[in-house]
């Protein structure tokens, strides 16, 4: 854990120095001020028409849940594409690596620690960003029009846990691959899931509109989440030292 | 003397490859062991096993007795690999303290100015490792390998790349830290030179086997029982020397003017040795016993092992 810590707070604070972290920021905070104010504004056009609450509440709850899911997913993306692959190919190039294996660190606590610094970063991002969004949504335009608060508990775990929980075992298990593989094979997995997911849920939220407002929609996210642990968790038995220097350059020397 | 690195017949395939064919040697406290070999012998896969980060097929690697997979024999050994593993966006001093941190050291500040200070960069430890020459990120390596104060140093080719006078600054802190500071130091290197010049116990790796370990006094004056050196009153002629070379058996390291350096196997008289030059029409001005240097020893044993 102490291991895990050491390497942790090290990444972390070489991942908010970077220039790619202010960029990433800069670019989310200005897509964020965009949804902030062009969502409220869609809202209450559409409101302002006299859509019947009733009829409005079903298409309203599943725009914030589509909101809740999408922003958090799209950043953890964009983290896990830009420190999971090509900073990893640079330490295994550079052998800096080697060297941190070659300590009293295992090789679980190296990989936890960069997962962790990838994740947490994006995580709290995330969570700021899905905030801002729903309650501009609500305050900027929901709330007048209706008086009511539209953000439910299933929404709430889905957006702040078990979708999270999912990400952090899809942002391990790409880790873990750039480790002991190609660190191009551990994006590829890590965007082709994420692509795939974005998919089913766009698809999910157009053709059964209660959906994401629900437990069921929680309950998917929870047992996606558990499933893919496990699979991380049986995989990570195999990480090892040996896999992740033979997968470095000069591997043969 | 106490055992400080104990190999036993250490093999380890790399797909198809056999790298490692029963390595052992072992280490004592105090020793400067160099360890020699071309490249692709299996020099960096015996230090990767050393560290703990390759699994061996078969064998057992131990640091004062502990298995090379245990934290306790890990904490005990500093390293410097082929890469120097330092971190070029952090400052000298962030990347001691991240190691130091690595090793549980609660308060490494007076640590890590007593190893900058070894190095000599204590003037440079809050500039970023990036703008560092490749003679100053060696020297920064080796004091990382210092930071926690290990028993045991192993270091991969230290020296390699590095300007003349960088080798000797480097050469000379390897010294200060095997003497000074008492430790161990396993010394992976190409240059002859410096293996000479500073270890005291040698080992001579070639296709995955060790070919020589010992003593190097006591290798050079074995070597030297049997070589010698013949002068001749010509240049012998390029036939003869061809011919000399083919005879593997005899030894035969050159033939420049007319001063021929033989190390003859064993069971190989120099009368023997004699009487050919004799019989191929050389005149022999004198026979002289000759003392074999390191070099000599090292192309001796790899030429021996060279496929024909």
């Amino acid at each position: 854990m102490k291991g895990t810590l050491v390497v942790f707070r090290s990444d972390l604070s070489d991942i908010v120095h970077s220039r790619g972290f202010i960029l990433i920021c800069a670019i989310t905070g200005a897509v964020s001020i965009a949804a902030v104010v062009v969502a409220p504004m869609a809202l209450r056009d559409w409101l302002a028409t006299g859509v019947p609450w009733e009829e409005a509440r079903p298409m309203i709850e599943n725009f914030v849940g589509l909101a809740a899911s999408y922003v958090p997913l799209l950043i953890i993306f964009v983290f896990t594409a830009t420190w999971a692959t090509d900073p990893l190919a640079k330490e295994k190039a550079r052998g800096t690596l080697e060297s941190l294996l070659a300590t009293p660190l295992t090789a679980k606590s190296v990989w936890m620690g960069k997962t962790l610094s990838i994740f947490l970063p994006a995580y709290i991002i995330g969570a700021v960003v899905t905030l801002a969004v729903i309650l501009s949504m609500n305050l900027g335009a929901i709330t007048p029009a209706t008086g009511q608060f539209v953000f439910l508990p299933p929404q709430g775990f889905t957006s702040f846990v078990f979708l999270p929980l999912f990400l952090f075992a899809l942002v391990s298990l790409g880790v873990m691959l750039s480790l002991i593989t190609n660190p191009v094979i551990g994006q590829t997995v890590v965007i082709l899931v994420g692509v795939i997911l974005l998919q089913v849920i766009g698809q999910v939220s157009a053709r059964v509109l209660w959906l994401l407002a629900s437990w069921d929609y929680a309950l998917y996210a929870l047992a996606g989440a558990a499933l893919l642990g496990a699979i991380v968790f049986y995989l990570s038995r195999s990480l090892n030292k040996e896999k992740i220097v033979l997968s470095s350059k000069g591997k043969w020397a | 003397m106490k055992d400080v690195i104990t190999l036993e017949g250490i093999s380890k395939h790399l797909g198809q490859r056999e790298v490692l064919r029963g390595v052992s040697f072992a280490t004592q406290q105090g020793d400067i062991f160099g360890f020699l070999g071309p490249n692709g012998a299996g020099k960096t896969t015996t230090i990767r096993v050393l560290l703990g980060l390759l699994r061996p097929d078969s064998g057992k690697a131990t640091i004062m007795g502990e298995h090379v997979d245990r934290d306790e024999a890990r904490r005990k050994v500093g390293f410097l690999l082929e890469s120097d593993g330092l971190y070029d966006n952090k400052t000298a001093e962030e990347n001691l303290w991240y190691y130091a941190r690595i090793y549980g050291m609660t308060d490494p500040a007076q640590r890590v100015d007593r190893v900058l200070n070894l190095v000599e960069l204590q003037d440079r430890a809050t500039d970023k490792v990036g703008t560092y020459s490749r003679g100053m990120r060696q020297r920064l390596a080796l004091a990382r390998a210092m930071t926690h104060n290990p028993e045991l140093l192993v270091l991969d080719e230290p020296t390699a790349g590095v300007d003349p006078s960088g080798q000797i600054d480097l050469r000379d802190i390897i010294l200060n830290m095997a003497h000074k500071e008492r430790k161990t130091i396993f010394l992976s290197s190409h240059n002859l030179d410096e293996v000479q010049r500073i270890c005291n116990r040698i080992a001579i790796i070639d296709r995955g086997e060790i070919k020589l370990y010992g003593e190097l006094e006591q290798l050079r004056r074995e070597m030297s029982r049997n070589a010698v050196e013949i002068e001749t009153t010509e240049a012998i002629s390029p036939p003869l020397a061809d011919e000399l070379k083919s005879l593997s058996h005899l030894g035969f390291q050159d033939g420049e003017g007319g001063h021929l350096s033989f190390l003859p196997r064993k069971g190989t008289r120099v009368p023997d040795i004699v009487r050919l030059l004799v019989d191929r029409g050389a005149e022999i001005e004198g026979v002289y016993a000759k003392q074999t240097s390191l070099e000599k020893i090292y192309s001796a044993i790899v030429k021996e092992t060279e496929p024909s």
